[in-house]
């Protein structure tokens, strides 16, 4: 629906039902006509809707076709991997899980497996299955960043968010590996300290920060859930990437152009 | 008899009159019957809201999601029927699969890249969906429901990751449940039950395998279809609501 320029410039607001049929304005009668029409739509506006059969389905068969089309081309080039037959005498160097765990793996390096392992992912799912019931408020539905708020600040803050997980979540990586916390702290701090809280409270600190700000700033939950969700999403995808294409033999740190005897991380999908 | 006569024949018979109740004329009446006298279809409102077509707004990630779980579907059945979950028998079964079966490594490849491809479009779904701010009411339950599809993909894919029995498998299985071992007090418990046993063996092949082809396709199947119902019965998708401001 497209709201016409009336002669005073303003633009009048959305057409609904009661514009066209007032219902407090005293009279005892009405405008109304008989319409040839494809549904009965009580109570709502002009409507933009198409039927499922045929437009849906045609557009789901297209995508089938492409999606099917796609893999099909894609397996013809490319061979699924398979190497030596199982032997749990010799391990593969690196031993790495399925790539989407490879962000689990990732944070195994930099400390203990009860918050690398369990606590933090445990936390994102919790964090993801909380979500609605933090944020409830149903203003921005339907919108790309949308939120109670004019789009173009969330959308910015997204993207200035999602900037520094790119940064901070690597340089997380990199200073551990050179540094190693763990070891620094070894002796000088009880183990479940140096192991697990230090290392871990870093990350929920870095993760927790951007949402701090947003929520200072008066945000509505929308925002710092957002907030939230970015870091975590951008720290996921770096940790997996890092583990992924960054970790060679001995599950070092490399190059992945330059890898050490000849490794090639993509030999493992 | 040209093709519309005889096509206008079809579907007045009553053999065809006995599987669809509706006729074809295009009418709002028949096109609305269509799609809710139809079992598989009626997962779908009659009606749907132009703006949740836009391509720019749902980048059809949730549609290919589903489609790539058929696609698993139907290559898995083909690979099941030449594959045997036994220490012994996997690893030679898989070679037999990728040099004599016609088509063996052709399908293969399919279900592995789909398999990869699902999730990440799985992912990619759950992203559009939270930036979009779809999650939220009344579609919180549905958003949870999403949540547990995204780890059922991931439990998919990782139990079918140990099938083939090579190297890659076996290192792969043993680092990801190992990880499971250190969960607190269920820990030890869990990756037993899950691997049946202290190491990778027989009775994780067998376990794995299992889950992998009949008991996640099933919750999965299940849950999709709760998934794609839930969208219709809370008004369809989140765009439907978007007011026009700007």
């Amino acid at each position: 629906m497209t709201p016409t320029k009336t002669g005073t410039g303003k633009t009048p607001p959305p057409e609904t039902i009661d514009n066209v049929f007032p219902r407090h304005s005293g009279k005892t009668y009405a405008l109304a006509e008989v319409m040839p029409g494809e549904t009965p739509m009580v109570g709502k506006g002009p409507e933009g809707t198409v039927f499922s059969y045929p437009v849906v389905l045609l557009w789901e068969v297209v995508l089938f076709l492409g999606v099917t089309l796609s893999v099909f081309l894609f397996s013809l080039f490319k061979s699924a991997p398979l190497e030596e037959i199982a032997n749990p005498l010799v391990t593969t160097d690196p031993a790495k899980a399925p790539w989407y765990f490879l962000g689990l793996q990732e944070m195994l390096e930099h400390m203990h497996p009860l918050a690398a392992g369990v606590l933090l992912p445990g936390a994102f799912i919790a964090f993801l299955v909380a979500v609605p019931y933090v944020d409830g408020a149903c203003a921005g539905a339907g919108r790309w960043f949308g939120s109670t708020r004019p789009l173009r600040s969330a959308r910015r803050h997204v993207g200035w968010i999602a900037l520094y997980g790119l940064v901070v979540m690597p340089a997380y990586i990199a200073l551990d590996n050179a540094f190693t916390l763990r070891e620094l702290l070894r002796g000088s701090a009880p183990q479940w300290i140096a192991q697990g809280l230090a290392p871990g409270g870093i990350l929920v600190v870095l993760v927790l920060l951007p949402a701090v700000v947003v929520r200072l700033r008066r945000a509505p939950a929308r925002e710092v859930v957002m907030a939230l969700f970015t870091v975590m999403f951008v720290a996921a995808v770096v940790f997996t990437v890092s583990g992924f294409l960054f970790r060679g033999p001995g599950f070092e740190l490399h190059w992945p152009w330059r890898m050490p005897d000849g490794y090639n991380p993509w030999d493992a999908l | 008899m040209d093709s519309n006569d005889f096509a206008d024949r079809l579907t007045a018979s009553r053999i065809w009159r006995s599987v669809f109740r509706h006729g074809w004329s295009g009418s709002p009446l028949d096109r609305s019957l269509a799609t809710t006298s139809n079992v598989f279809f009626h997962l779908h409102p009659v009606k749907v809201d132009r703006r949740s077509l836009r391509w720019s707004y749902t980048f059809g990630l949730g549609i290919i999601s589903a489609i790539l779980f058929l696609v698993l579907l139907f290559t898995g059945a083909l690979l099941m029927f030449y594959y045997v979950p036994s220490v012994e028998r996997a690893y030679p079964a898989m070679k037999e699969i990728q040099l004599s079966v016609p088509l063996g490594q052709f399908t293969r490849n399919m279900h592995r890249w789909a398999a990869h491809l699902m999730v990440l479009t799985v992912v990619l779904h759950m992203a559009r969906v939270f930036y979009t701010g779809a999650y939220k009411p009344p579609r919180e339950f549905n958003w949870v429901v999403g949540v547990f599809l995204l780890l059922l993909t991931l439990a998919l894919s990782f139990t079918g990751y140990l099938t083939p029995w090579d190297q890659l498998a076996y290192w792969a299985i043993t680092v990801g449940t190992n990880i499971a071992g250190y969960i607190p007090l269920l820990g030890t418990a869990l990756k037993q039950a899950l691997i049946g046993g202290v190491e990778v063996g027989q009775s994780s092949l067998i376990r794995f395998y299992t889950l992998h082809v009949a008991v996640l396709p099933a919750i999965m199947s299940l849950l999709i279809a709760v998934h794609l119902w839930r969208v219709r019965k809370d008004g369809g998708l989140a765009a439907n609501e978007r007011v026009e401001e700007e």
